[in-house]
């Protein structure tokens, strides 16, 4: 996963031209397991760093995902919606929204894939 | 953390361990969804040794459970379970549990893992009030704790009884204890000797899923050899996720959910295991019904989740006591704890994340029947 980077509230974000493509991470998708529901933040919405960006729930337990960047909601993956065990089967393109950046900097503060790992291994342990 | 006798298996099949009432126990192998679908198609296994085991017996032992339990164990078959409710003085519910007869005067009580010491102490405290209040009767009664005694594991399933014969001859039993046990009727029992051991493998038609099912008590040394022999006959292992929303589908209640100390087992939708017509220490909880027990059913691909408020015209009247989604309904499923003038209507809305969502009323089970 090259050039990913993390927040610790387990969203992974890519970056391509100032657009930030945020999703659940793989530590998330395997914590939560079978993914029945799943519902980004429609496109349009204004976000600050932090705010909701999108719902999950398995069987069990029902999580939220956060903004890991603030911005503007430019696209909501709806296909996500109709098929949420997208998100088990492949966590890396189930992505939930994309965010034009509106403080790129913010980017320096979140996590790369080693300080990710880590971070799990500790909190998952 | 407390193990189970089957600890070692739980992490040899790779299952995810959680903490559960103290001990230490798997809430998943492959995939809740997967084990609950193998529960509702063929056949699942369960490790419920966590489950307590409180044998009360000795002179007058019947009598005095009529008086603590919301219904009678004297004047069964000698092979009946009974299940029924511990109330306290003031009708909360202290616990739900099964009460197997084992011999005149004999009982034993199977339990909540995570209430079994208050359990203890209820019944303790409870018989010296009946030895108060009931002067002229015998109660020449032995409470013990025989939890440690026991390992127990669930099979549960369609193809539940077909799994027990193809094993029957490992699991110990002679031909015509195997007729028996494809006769054996649901809330009945059979038992047989082991070798060795001071305590009776006890095999009963019961189960937590809404399937036909089995449930065996095996002396704790000798239960990774029972499991062994399912696992190895292919049946699938499943955790405390899928039991959970097995039991959600079933209609059935879970302590500390549907009821508790602060929720009466009338309320809680129990009514049908309460004999109010028979002498027992919390009949009063029939003068204190404040609310019922709906089952809902999402309109939308929403999941009830427990603590959810729940609204009849725009005005909240309770509360989800259990929610889940169900994957054989594929839609989410939930108990609702609502006043009890609460009017009677087809749909209610629940409050999920800021927004109102409809749900049907239905009556329960959610699944099967």
């Amino acid at each position: 996963m090259e050039g990913l980077k993390f927040a610790k509230t387990h969203e992974w974000v890519k970056v391509e031209d100032g657009i930030a493509t945020i999703g659940l991470t793989d530590f998330a998708q395997k914590e939560l397991g079978d993914i029945v529901f799943a519902e980004p933040e429609p496109a349009g919405t204004e976000v600050e760093l932090e705010d909701m960006i999108g719902t999950v729930e398995s069987v069990k337990a029902a999580s939220d995902l956060f903004a890991p960047v603030s911005g503007v909601i430019v696209e909501a993956n709806e296909a996500i919606e109709d098929d949420p065990e997208q998100i088990n089967q492949a966590p890396w393109d189930a992505w939930f929204v994309k965010i034009k950046m509106a403080n790129p900097a913010e980017l320096d503060d979140l996590l790369d894939q080693a300080a990710y790992d880590a971070f799990c291994e500790e909190e998952g342990a | 953390m407390k193990q189970t006798p089957l600890y070692n298996r739980h992490v040899a099949l790779g299952a995810r361990m959680v903490d559960y009432a103290g001990w230490n126990m798997p809430v998943q192998y492959a995939g809740i969804k997967e084990e609950i679908l193998a529960v509702r198609r063929e056949t699942g296994l369960f490790d419920v040794s966590h489950m307590g085991e409180i044998r009360v017996s000795g002179q007058g032992a019947g009598a005095f459970l009529d008086w603590l339990l919301s219904r009678r164990v004297t004047g069964k078959k000698d092979d009946q379970i009974t299940y029924a409710i511990l109330s306290a003085a003031d009708g909360g519910t202290v616990d739900d549990l099964l009460v197997y007869t084992m011999g005149a005067e004999d009982y034993l009580l199977v339990v909540n893992a995570a209430n079994k010491d208050k359990d203890l102490v209820h019944i303790r405290q409870s018989l010296l009030a009946y030895k108060d209040v009931f002067k002229d009767r015998q109660a020449e009664i032995t409470i013990l704790d025989e939890s440690d005694l026991y390992g127990q594991i669930a099979v549960q399933g369609p193809g539940s009884l077909d799994c027990m014969l193809q094993v029957a001859r490992e699991l110990g039993l002679s031909r015509e204890e195997e007729v028996q046990l494809a006769e054996l009727k649901r809330f009945r029992q059979m038992r047989l000797t082991l070798e060795g051991q001071d305590r009776d493998l006890i095999i009963s038609r019961t189960g937590y899923t809404g399937e036909n099912g089995y449930e065996l008590y095996i002396p704790a040394a000798k239960t990774a050899y029972y499991w062994d022999l399912f696992i190895q006959a292919g049946v699938e292992p499943c955790g405390l996720g899928a039991r959970d929303t097995l039991r959600l589908e079933a209609g059935m209640p879970l302590y500390g959910h549907e009821m508790s100390e602060d929720i009466n087992a009338l309320e809680g939708g129990m009514g049908f295991f309460v004999d109010l017509d028979h002498e027992f220490q919390g009949q009063v909880m029939k003068d204190r019904v404040r609310r019922r027990q709906l089952a809902l059913v999402s309109d939308t691909k929403v999941i009830p989740r427990d603590g959810y408020e729940v609204y009849v015209q725009d005005k909240m009247v309770g509360v989800i006591t259990s929610g889940t989604f169900s994957p054989v309904l594929e839609k989410g499923i939930a108990f609702a704890l609502v006043d009890l003038d609460t009017p009677e209507v087809d749909e209610v809305q629940v409050l999920v994340r800021k927004n109102l969502q409809p749900f049907t009323v239905v009556k329960p089970p959610f699944v099967g029947k």
